[in-house]
């Protein structure tokens, strides 16, 4: 008989312990894959320029320095960028979310004239779309290109979040919207007083998928925008990355001069620092907003898919 | 209900396409709006004299010009660089950037949906792209009567040809790289670990170049890579060698592509590349270059170099940036102890290495500006006001030494003119071989070594013409070229892996005539042959 082990209060025999520990050494294993490169990262964003140009900067910081911080905060678009992301997730994900509700509680009417058609054009237009230059040629004669517009109404609508919510929609039950409209409910009161309440769950977890879509949305904010004032963190982070190396060179005083005086900019300040405070910085918002709205992404898109 | 959705969706099918068609109409629209410059239509009329009625400037203060230009990580419209044309011109300008990634997607969806950008700095495919849909301005007249200094600043007939289109109009300006006699690849040397072991003068052949290597192994062993490489040269195509031009010039072999008694041949069919990749082959088995050769890349050797570990290492300007500042913090070297392998003669005293004259950059104007007088006036007051808006002012940014170079005064010049390369639209001819230079000097740990390997070059380099430097696109030498240098240059890494020898060269040609090598071959030989 295998021998007991006491845990707290739920005795576990030595193979449960085995696997529980396993299990253990296996999760400690993956959230190290996971959380080392971002420690390198965040620990070189914050390390001296001749350690991190000899690579040596591994997953503590060595020669602590805030230059390239400062530099990127202060001698960059860091904050114009952050700002353009942010009003376009918050606007657009606002939006978007009012677009889609709408959109989604007709069609989950049986009875709404022509709701096969128009979702046959949903899932059309879901499956097909017309490529970047038509897109942007619609952009353009709407004369939106270079404003925050062109960043938020082409993806006004996610058709695959509008289904999560019709799908949602469909599996309320009819008679709590019968009896409202026997008390003279109209169709808007039934949809704000009595289906939007009862959707909270899936309607939070639209308006996460919506946000982070506005938030990582790289190709469409590069295409559409042409003000260097109007780029989005997205960008800028990808600009900065790809030419931050021969900007630093063409720039640079090379820190030294002959008698090993330091002149122009720092050496503290190398691309792959600069690389690293950029990414180190831009994620913090992310960092930050995550815990808080976690539960809602595990619920996932899964939500909608059951009907009730 | 079947037949209807089948209506449907052909509906639609037919809608797209439609729409995709339109494309074409949409992208050639800027040839059906009224021309600023009034210019002389293009084609046949190409003979005819150009037309004096060119537009009358606005003149500074009644216009703003939007000037498009490559991505950057400075905001160029919240930089002293602008600033100082503005005061220098008059003009107020706008500056947008390309992105750094799909750049040349965005600037033809941005031309082609007429984006009202008055000059357009790109680079040379984009413009023979660009002039070939026919969306840039003709500037021949425009030159004439507002740009004479740009047609007067040096530049060779050769120059003006190259930005001609097919109609004989001029469409761009000239960015030219600057320094043509450059040596881009060197190696550079730490002298206190060659002087322990010995070795007091640099190499200059290639026999004492592995008599070098072979010393240091004897005498340090695997205590250090001995020798590290390759470091790629940035500033043009083609140039991510897998053998430093240092080495291949002793070879002969100066380009992908060369011309040998008015024959094209490619690198991997000149006389001596058997003996390079032999040479190469034993410097890798004798372990006297870094195992990881085929693998480093420009920051893992940058890394190698500046933790101390690398005696010689590939090297161009930049490393003089970052990695040597690093290893002197780290190691305590200083300037003295390093020195420089320029570009090394092979035995019978060969030593070619090429010529860098290339376009960095042209400037164009959309077809679509309505400014095209004063973009070229701008340009004109920059071109006259070079040295102030490049480099700035004596006694205050820079002084002039004993031999006349502009030696600049930091931190001011990095502060005030660090950025000013990215706001250049035209250069006159002077400006690599008298202001740019200065560029370079701004940062010590670059000037050391271009003074040393630029600046007194050893007198056996014989600098080679490349012949195809002003060559347009053509089809195949876009489609295939990248591909036969990967391939050569994949096979030179494998030779140094020892996975591929000398004998398999024949394996090497047929993959490359499979690759497209006969038809970039024949482009290239009707082109030379042409000119």
């Amino acid at each position: 008989m295998a021998k007991k082990v006491k845990s707290k209060g739920i005795a576990m025999d030595a193979s449960e312990k085995f696997v529980t520990g396993f299990a253990y050494v296996l999760m400690t294993i993956f959230a190290l894959i996971a959380i080392l490169p971002c420690l390198h990262v965040a620990s070189k964003s914050i390390s001296g320029g001749t350690y991190v140009a000899s690579g040596s900067v591994w997953f503590w910081p060595r020669g602590f320095q805030l230059e390239t911080m400062e530099y990127i905060l202060f001698e960059t678009q860091f904050f114009q960028a952050l700002k353009n992301s942010l009003i376009v997730t918050s606007v657009g994900t606002l939006i978007s979310v009012i677009v889609s509700i709408t959109t989604a509680y007709p069609l989950s009417k049986p009875s709404f004239k022509g709701r096969k058609v128009v979702t046959l054009l949903y899932v059309f237009s879901m499956v097909f779309f017309g490529g970047i230059v038509p897109a942007y040629m619609v952009v353009q004669m709407l004369g939106i290109l270079d404003t925050y517009a062109a960043m938020i109404l082409p993806f006004a609508i996610v058709q695959f979040n509008m289904f999560i919510i019709k799908n949602y929609f469909e599996g309320l039950p009819e008679t709590v919207e019968e009896s409202a409209r026997i008390d003279g409910a109209g169709d808007f009161t039934v949809l704000t007083r009595i289906v939007i309440p009862m959707s909270t769950p899936v309607i939070a977890t639209v308006t996460l998928l919506y946000a982070i879509n506005y938030w990582n949305n790289y190709f469409h904010a590069m295409m559409y925008v042409q003000s260097t004032s109007m780029k989005t963190l997205q960008v800028y982070l990808y600009d900065l990355i790809n030419s931050g190396s021969s900007f630093l060179e063409n720039l640079a005083s090379g820190g030294y001069t002959g008698e090993g005086v330091h002149t122009g900019l720092s050496v503290n300040i190398t691309a792959e620092g600069i690389t690293a405070s950029a990414v180190t910085l831009s994620i913090i918002p992310i960092v930050l907003l995550y815990p808080l709205v976690q539960r809602f992404l595990i619920k996932g898109i899964t939500i909608g898919s059951v009907k009730g | 209900m079947k037949k209807a959705l089948a209506l449907f969706l052909c509906l639609v099918m037919i809608l797209s396409m439609a729409a995709c068609g339109s494309k074409t109409t949409t992208e050639t629209k800027p040839e059906s709006k009224p021309e600023a410059t009034q210019a002389p239509a293009s084609g046949d009329k190409a003979d005819e004299k150009p037309a004096a009625n060119v537009p009358e400037l606005k003149g500074p203060g009644n216009v703003t010009l939007k000037r498009l230009g490559y991505n950057t990580a400075f905001d160029p419209n919240d930089n002293i660089g602008a600033d100082i044309i503005e005061q220098s011109t008059g003009y107020k300008v706008e500056y947008y950037m390309l992105p750094s990634e799909n750049a040349n997607e965005k600037l033809i969806m941005d031309i082609s949906g007429g984006a009202d950008y008055d000059a357009i700095n790109i680079s040379m495919n984009q413009f023979r792209q660009l002039v070939s849909q026919g969306a840039l301005t003709p500037l021949d007249d425009l030159l004439d009567v507002y740009g004479q200094d740009i047609l007067n600043s040096g530049h060779s007939p050769e120059v003006w040809d190259a930005l001609r289109g097919d109609d004989g109009h001029i469409y761009a300006v000239p960015y030219m790289y600057p320094a043509s006699h450059e040596i881009a690849n060197f190696f550079t040397v730490r002298t206190d670990l060659t002087k322990a072991a010995g070795i007091e003068k640099m190499p200059t052949t290639i026999d004492e170049f592995y008599d070098m290597l072979v010393t240091l192994k004897n005498y340090y062993g695997d205590q250090y890579i001995i020798c590290a490489g390759p470091f790629y040269q940035a500033s043009e195509a083609n140039e991510a060698w897998a053998v430093p031009k240092t080495i291949t010039s002793a070879f002969g072999i100066y380009a992908d592509w060369m011309v040998v008694d008015g024959k094209v041949i490619h690198m991997s069919e000149h006389e001596n590349f058997p003996a390079l990749l032999d040479f190469m082959a034993k410097l890798q088995s004798e372990g006297l270059i870094d195992p990881d050769w085929a693998v480093n890349n420009e920051t893992t050797l940058k890394e190698k170099f500046s933790a101390g570990k690398v005696i010689v290492c590939a090297a161009n300007r930049a490393l003089g940036d970052y990695a040597v500042p690093a290893l002197m913090e780290n190691h305590g070297v200083t300037w003295d102890d390093l020195d420089y392998i320029t570009a090394l003669q092979g035995s019978d005293g060969t030593c070619k290495y090429m010529e860098t004259t290339a376009f960095n950059f042209v400037t164009a104007i959309p077809k679509s500006s309505q400014n095209a007088a004063d973009v070229v006036n701008w340009w004109n007051q920059r071109i006259r006001d070079e040295l102030f808006i490049t480099i700035g002012e004596e006694g205050v940014h820079f002084n002039y030494d004993d031999q006349g170079g502009i030696d600049p005064i930091n931190p001011i010049f990095a502060d005030e003119r660090g950025s000013s390369y990215w706001y250049l639209d035209v250069t006159s001819a002077a400006y690599g071989s008298d202001l740019w230079p200065s560029r370079v000097r701004k940062s010590a740990g670059q000037w050391h070594a271009f003074s040393a390997v630029t600046m007194n070059p050893a007198p056996y380099i014989e600098f080679t013409t490349n012949e195809f430097k002003f060559k347009p696109a053509t089809e195949n030498f876009s489609t295939y070229n990248t591909t036969l240098f990967n391939d050569t240059m994949d096979f030179l890494k494998q030779v140094m892996a020892g996975t591929r020898t000398s004998a398999d060269i024949e394996r090497l040609h047929s993959d490359l005539v499979v690759a497209g090598l006969d038809d970039v071959r024949a482009e290239l030989q009707a082109y030379y042959d042409a000119k």
